[in-house]
């Protein structure tokens, strides 16, 4: 809704992929079961329903990462964006959502045009993504324990650490299944999304 | 009338059965001689006579019922009389309510309206209640508003009260101020009096002071003045001294200069020494210099000579070695120059020879060329020939089919002609024939057409087998012609090519085996990517210091940390309580079934008040034990005072009395009491003194009171006295 209608800029470009991982992380996190349903609200956005936390304190939280992470985007110094779930009891990774973004340098430069692509495709691709998030819930393993989140940010080396960010571990799950699932591109930025699970040890794992 | 119906029933009956036991008696002792026919007659008697009383029985009945009946019937009437007397009270009753009913009514009537115009007035007043109350609060206000006004006045009224108050203290303070600075200036004006006085004072002595200062300045100037002179006295007088001195170190100057001269000149010709010698010196070490480097020239120069000597040696070892006569160099050069000569001989035999190959060449490659050409053209004559042969048999096909058709409308035209017996036939013959001819023509057309077809296609393969073969001879000449040209030349490129051709094979696999790596590892890298890897030289993973995990860990631990403190105080308290509740759980007989968590709470709380009990009963038993120590004293000394004697228990069931008046302090009077309950004076050496009175009062007497007041009335009266 950011971008006009005359082409996608770079700084339209962050803002929707910004929002898209707003969304997309209230989603993962409603459908997992981190936070308890009844604090969540149901919105409208990219033409479906989208489940929306309502809690004050991790609004805030998502809202200063996203914001971050929008500046990032302009500044195309960001490469991957990991949404990790750990157990609380016995801090485990169980889970982990990893977002691949690729970004066109060349669109960095001012002399560069706003690339043609229609909002409404962009839309529907990351409808479907978050449709096909919507619908790993079949096939992932139940979080019986209490779990909480972590978002990781996966930038360049020479990048600036703003003050209330920190380094930190990959924090990748030993012995994990990886399924690969759809991307979008809004032509400046090609987002790919892939979740990691924890290879449960029953027999009913495939 | 019925009793007297029933008086002679039962008289009937009574004499009937006096009649019946009667002549039962008398015919007993009949009945036994009259025998059976009395019997029956007797039998049929009292059957009569049972009838009979039936009968009557019956009777009797059936007049009790009547009676009975008409009892009832009697009590009927009554009912029903009494009944009819009630239905007539109960409709005079009626009548009576339903009268009091109407009253009822009325008067239910009045008092409605009676209510409503209650109703009405209470309405009324209610409203004149409002009315009044309005007027009322009305009032009120005015009365609050002139309160409040009254109030404000008050309070300006106060403050300016107040502020009067306070403008007349400040007058006072001002009035006191001002007398106090009247005082001030009094006083000022006196000490200024003072100071003027002092002034003039301290003036006359200032000028006296100018006066001496004067004074003190010239004498300080003479004393400056003399000063001076003292210094240049004093200097000159060191001069003096050091001109005296110096005076006296002349003749060791003189002397030492003397020295210094001879030195001098001593010196001077030591340097030029000197000076020749240093000369000598850097000619000694240049030739030093020059010497070693001789000497290190020689030394190389004899390992070249050593060397050359080898070399020559090795020269003229080659002339024995090679047989070639060679004792000097110029036999060598002489070997050599023949040398030569013979390699440019050989060299123009080897160009002949390659001039005379490439020609050879050159006419094979011609040769092979014209072969290819004749080969074509044998092939193309072959074809030709082929050609002509199938034209050739396809004529001769064609000839024979001819040759068949001939015959055949030879035969036909014979059987035709044979046949020709009536001409009818002739033209539909003729005509049958033209027609024949025509078919034949057309088909001879065909056939020829096809034929023609036939042979250009047969040309055409032959052509294009020609090229093939022209093709395939050309690339045959190609494969000879390098395998042939590097055979002239040598046989080093031939292993070169193998050498390169197996250097391509182990290229293309290393290549293939890269490949496979290549794909393998970027399969892994692709596998680790997802899984989350990343290169650490490029990029850096952050979060969020306050992210949610981080937070909830955070919590978690407060969480086990005061579940933990929890834990360890309840058991300390366990512990405690399960030391100290031990025996409070076994008075504690409530039966409540909890663990000993909870047990031990009830036992706190006696313990509580059992200690809160405890202490004030300690707190009374205190007050009681001072209480009664105070008390004590009390008697004790009003006993002292009043009997005059100080009674102590020295042991048990001993007492021990020391009087007021006792002359020595160990003056004391010992009573044991006894099994009974009797004192008895113990002997002590006081109450030896006091021999009479114990005989008097106590052997005689037996009163121990008398003996005690006998005993201070002495002592007193020996107190008195003294």
């Amino acid at each position: 809704m950011t971008s006009t209608l005359k082409g996608i800029t770079l700084k339209g470009s962050a803002e929707l992929v910004a929002e898209f991982f707003s969304f997309g992380i209230n989603s993962i996190l409603y459908q997992r079961g981190i936070y308890p349903p009844e604090t969540f609200t149901r919105v409208t956005h990219y033409d479906m329903s989208l489940q929306v936390s309502t809690e004050p304190r991790l609004n805030n939280y998502l809202t200063n990462v996203v914001s971050q992470l929008k500046e990032w985007l302009f500044e195309c110094s960001v490469q991957k964006l990991v949404l990790v779930i750990t157990c609380l009891e016995t801090n485990e990774v169980l889970e982990r959502w990893q977002f691949d973004i690729e970004c066109d340098k060349s669109a960095k430069e001012s002399s560069s045009a706003p690339r043609e692509k229609s909002i409404k495709t962009i839309q529907d691709e990351i409808r479907s993504v978050i449709r096909q998030i919507t619908g790993t819930v079949t096939f992932l393993p139940l979080l019986e324990t209490q779990c909480s989140f972590d978002l990781l940010v996966y930038t360049d080396k020479d990048l600036v650490v703003p003050d209330k960010w920190e380094e930190s571990g990959p924090q990748i799950i030993d012995q994990s299944e990886e399924v690969r699932l759809r991307s979008f591109t809004t032509s400046i930025h090609k987002v790919s999304s892939m979740v990691a699970y924890k290879r449960t040890d029953s027999a009913c794992s495939t | 009338m019925d009793l007297e119906d029933d008086t002679t029933i039962l008289s009937t009956l009574k004499s009937f059965n006096t009649f019946i036991s009667r002549p039962e008696r008398p015919q007993l002792p009949s009945e036994r001689s009259a025998g059976s026919g009395v019997l029956q007659s007797q039998y049929k008697r009292s059957m009569e006579i049972l009838e009979a009383a039936e009968r009557v029985h019956s009777q009797n009945r059936f007049l009790q019922l009547d009676q009975e009946k008409k009892q009832m019937e009697l009590s009927h009437k009554r009912a029903r009389f009494e009944l009819e007397k009630a239905a007539s009270n109960s409709a005079r009753d009626f009548e009576h309510e339903l009268d009091r009913n109407q009253d009822l009514l009325a008067r239910v009537k009045k008092l409605e309206g009676r209510e409503f115009e209650a109703d009405k007035n209470l309405s009324d007043q209610v409203e004149e209640n409002q009315v009044l109350r309005r007027n009322l609060e009305a009032v009120n206000k005015k009365l609050e508003e002139r309160d409040t006004k009254l109030n404000t006045a008050n309070k300006t009224i106060t403050s300016l009260k107040d502020e009067l108050r306070e403008l007349r203290q400040k007058i006072q303070n001002q009035d006191l101020v001002f007398s106090a600075q009247t005082l001030e200036k009094q006083e000022l004006q006196e000490q200024l009096d003072l100071q003027r006085r002092k002034y003039q004072e301290i003036s006359q002595l200032c000028q006296t002071l100018q006066a001496a200062q004067s004074l003190c300045s010239e004498h300080i100037i003479k004393i400056k003045e003399l000063e001076r002179r003292l210094i240049l006295q004093e200097q000159d007088m060191a001069i003096v001294k050091t001109i005296k001195s110096e005076a006296a170190k002349v003749t060791d100057l003189e002397k030492e200069l003397k020295r210094l001269r001879e030195e001098n000149s001593f010196l001077r010709e030591s340097r030029e020494n000197y000076n020749l010698l240093k000369e000598e010196a850097e000619g000694l070490r240049k030739k030093l210099e020059r010497m070693e480097k001789t000497k290190e020239e020689l030394v190389n120069v004899e390992l070249e000579k050593q060397r050359l000597v080898e070399k020559l040696q090795a020269w003229e070892n080659l002339g024995q070695s090679t047989g070639l006569n060679i004792r000097k160099p110029e036999d060598l050069s002489r070997e050599v120059i023949q040398i030569q000569q013979r390699e440019i001989a050989l060299k123009e035999q080897n160009y002949t020879l390659n001039s005379r190959v490439r020609s050879v060449e050159r006419l094979q490659s011609e040769l092979r060329a014209e072969l290819t050409q004749q080969c074509t053209k044998t092939m193309e004559e072959q074809k030709k020939r082929e050609a002509q042969d199938a034209l050739v048999r396809r004529l001769q096909k064609r000839v024979l089919l001819l040759t068949k058709e001939r015959d055949g409308m030879r035969s036909i035209l014979e059987s035709y002609d044979s046949e020709l017996a009536s001409t009818e036939y002739s033209p539909q013959l003729n005509k049958r024939l033209r027609e024949a001819e025509e078919v034949l023509q057309r088909t001879q057309n065909h056939n020829s057409e096809m034929e023609a077809q036939l042979t250009k296609a047969e040309e055409d393969v032959g052509a294009l087998r020609l090229q093939l073969q022209r093709v395939e001879m050309e690339l045959d000449s190609l494969k000879k012609q390098p395998a042939s040209s590097p055979e002239s030349s040598s046989s080093v490129s031939k292993e070169e090519e193998n050498t390169l051709r197996k250097k391509i094979e182990d290229l293309e696999a290393e290549r293939q085996r890269l490949e496979e790596q290549n794909n393998i590892l970027e399969m892994r890298l692709e596998r680790n990517n997802m899984q989350g890897d990343y290169d650490p030289v490029k990029t850096r993973v952050l979060h969020f210091r306050m992210n949610p995990s981080s937070v909830a860990k955070q919590q978690r631990q407060q969480e086990v940390e005061t579940l933990r403190e929890e834990v360890t105080t309840l058991r300390e308290l366990v512990r405690s309580l399960q030391e100290g509740g031990g025996i409070l759980h076994a008075q504690d007989s409530s039966g409540i079934y909890t663990p000993n968590i909870s047990l031990s709470l009830p036992p706190s709380k006696e313990v509580q008040d059992l200690r809160k009990q405890m202490e004030s009963s300690e707190l009374r038993n205190q007050r009681l034990k001072e209480v009664f120590q105070k008390k004590i004293q009390e008697f004790r000394t009003v006993c002292y005072v009043l009997t005059g004697y100080q009674i102590d228990i020295t042991t048990e069931n001993q007492y021990r009395l020391t009087s007021v008046y006792a002359e020595h302090m160990d003056d004391s009077l010992l009573f044991k009491k006894g099994s009974k309950g009797s004192m008895q004076l113990m002997e002590t050496e006081f109450s030896k003194t006091l021999g009479e009175m114990v005989d008097l009062h106590l052997h005689h007497q037996k009163s121990i009171p008398a003996f005690l007041s006998a005993v201070t009335l002495d002592l007193f009266g020996r107190q008195t006295t003294i």
